[in-house]
């Protein structure tokens, strides 16, 4: 084993003490916890009675559906993003309000591990959050899903998740640099999601707005995993959706940690690292 | 000046260290040379530059000139490397995750520096017991008092055996005994061979503590040199004496005559609005038993005799910008 490769293991196991550290402290946070669950599934009830209200044929082009099925899958891909840009965001924030980003700096941790054992927790409990979810729902409100579409859908999903980790990279990034930025972010998340078809169908939208959501990669796996789960595409379609977001989670993800970096470099030379 | 290790030995070496921000000069070329098993204490004021320096021996700030060698390595050009033989205490309160226990803390920090968890644990444990917190282990570090987060940070600090510890104001804000505490355990620990830099506003604590000290005033070396020279930089004495002629006040003639005696080993200025307190400042050679002597002699009865700033104070003063 060479000795670049053993460092960048030894770098990577650190990331187990990271998952450990936050499951511990999330642990001890238990009514928030339980808060998150009870919000998701209050914003599911609420969209029920919507359903009995909306027509399936202004669903036409997804399928024989009803509302609440159609935005479960949207309600899921968007909370995804939303949670998982916020946690990515605060992460870093919270390390600097705490005092400890500086106190994880003067060990021989890398840049990269440190956001990305910030955030680990996040990566791996957002995307299980999101399935769980898809899984109760479908069995309380009894929503119908493909059950074959089950294994494309989370293929697509997990294509899309370096995407919002790139997002939530250069949030970071931002955050580290200006001390400012949330607000921005959180209208540029909004922006995204709500011209993404996560609540409506996009042909109620300006054609302007349907064509931009070919670029919008939450549409884009919005859109992909409505086709899995609730409409009639198999593997062909999944992996023309994978395809779409490949380019955007690549370049996202590595513009990202690029920034990140900088931006941790930037407060380096500045000397600023630990002050909010 | 090159501090109180020979250069070729020294485990921490910096050279011409210098630093800005923006207009503003921090450091500008400061030398410091610590070898194994010796504490070097580095004083000055607020603003003097200590926790700029100390920033860039750990690597978390980058020096504009100059070079840092830890343990041989330069932290400029691998500050991954130098960070694996630095043990850092912050002086900063919260630099932990107050809602885990200090063993879980100490675990998490011990495996940033890639190992294993049984073994991060098992140092943790030791260091948690080498600073006397073995009944606070599974203890949320909120709960913690100030002077038991100062002594998580120290077993921290001392969490992979680093060949340097550098310390920043670690008894700052702990009582008399905690201070000592922490100050023995320091000791103990230079003993087995580790160059100790510790940064203080306590300038009585280095008495008998340190082996080294450098003054930094404005970001510049004012001194380096042991304590008991910092000591004889001093050249003059306060004394705050208490003074009367049998049961009635000095009057002006007599004060003229108590402050003639002292001739050219100092002055006698009255303080206050009381007439009976007075500042005896002495000279480099005078000698204060002496001293008071003569101005006995001149009739004047000696009630009370204070120093006012120890010798230590008195050069910190002289070397710094700082006054009181």
């Amino acid at each position: 084993m060479t000795r670049a490769r053993s460092g960048v293991l030894a770098e990577a196991s650190k990331l187990g003490a990271f998952l450990r550290r936050d499951f511990l402290v999330r642990l001890s946070y238990r009514t928030a916890l339980i808060s998150d669950w009870i919000n998701l599934f209050a914003q599911a009830l609420v969209f029920s009675f919507v359903s009995k209200l909306v027509h399936p044929i202004h669903l036409a082009g997804v399928g024989r559906t009803t509302y609440i099925a159609y935005v479960t899958v949207g309600i899921a891909v968007a909370g995804f993003m939303a949670l998982g840009l916020a946690r990515l965001v605060s992460a870093i924030q919270q390390e600097q309000l705490l005092g400890t980003l500086e106190s994880l700096m003067v060990t021989p941790t890398t840049a990269s591990v440190v956001l990305l054992g910030s955030v680990v927790y996040d990566m791996i409990y957002v995307p299980i959050r999101t399935v769980v979810f898809l899984i109760i729902v479908s069995i309380v409100f009894n929503v119908s899903f493909a059950a074959s579409g089950y294994v494309p859908a989370i293929l697509i999903l997990a294509t899309f998740i370096p995407f919002v980790w790139g997002l939530g990279s250069i949030a970071s990034a931002s955050i580290l640099t200006y001390r400012r930025g949330s607000g921005q972010i959180g209208l540029v998340t909004f922006a995204l999601t709500f011209t993404s078809g996560a609540y409506f169908p996009l042909a109620l939208f300006p054609s302007w707005v349907a064509s931009l959501a070919r670029l919008n990669p939450i549409a884009i796996a919005i859109t992909g995993m409505r086709a899995q789960l609730i409409g009639d595409a198999g593997w062909h379609d999944a992996l023309v959706t994978m395809a779409k977001l490949v380019p955007f989670s690549a370049i996202t993800l590595l513009l990202g940690l690029y920034a990140f970096r900088l931006a941790m470099r930037r407060e380096r030379r500045l000397g600023t690292l630990g002050l909010y | 000046m090159s501090g109180d290790a020979n250069p070729l030995s020294a485990v921490l070496d910096a050279r011409d260290v210098a630093r800005s921000f923006g207009d503003k000069q921090v450091l500008s070329g400061v030398d410091l040379q610590v070898g194994a098993g010796r504490v070097s204490a580095l004083l000055g004021p607020n603003g003097a530059g200590k926790t700029t320096f100390l920033r860039i021996l750990t690597g978390l700030l980058l020096a504009e000139r100059g070079q840092v060698l830890v343990a041989g390595i330069d932290v400029g050009q691998d500050p991954m490397a130098a960070r694996r033989h630095i043990g850092f205490f912050p002086s900063a309160d919260r630099t932990f995750y107050l809602r885990l226990s200090g063993l879980e803390n100490l675990a998490f920090f011990g495996r940033m520096y890639g190992i294993r968890r049984q073994e991060a644990l098992a140092r943790a444990r030791r260091r948690l017991a080498d600073v006397g917190l073995s009944d606070a282990v599974d203890q949320r570090v909120g709960t913690y008092s100030h002077g038991m987060q100062k002594r998580l940070s120290m077993a921290r600090a001392l969490l992979m055996d680093p060949p340097v510890l550098v310390i920043d104001e670690a008894t700052d804000g702990l009582d008399p005994e905690g201070a000592r505490r922490v100050q023995d355990l320091t000791r103990t620990i230079a003993g087995d061979g580790t160059a100790v830099i510790w940064t203080t506003q306590r300038l009585d604590e280095i008495r008998g503590f340190a082996d080294a000290v450098t003054v930094l005033d404005r970001g510049r070396t004012t001194f380096q040199g042991t304590v008991e020279d910092l000591m004889l930089k001093s050249s003059a004495r306060g004394y705050l004496l208490r003074l009367r002629l049998g049961e009635a006040m000095l009057d002006d003639g007599a004060v003229q005559r108590a402050g003639a005696a002292l001739g050219d080993r100092g002055t006698l200025q009255r303080v206050g609005a009381d007439r009976e307190h007075f500042r005896l400042d002495l000279a480099q050679h005078a000698v204060l038993g002496e001293v008071l002597a003569d101005i006995s002699a001149t009739g004047a009865v000696v009630l009370d005799c204070a120093q006012q700033r120890s010798e230590l104070e008195e050069s910190f003063l002289r070397l710094t910008t700082a006054r009181v």
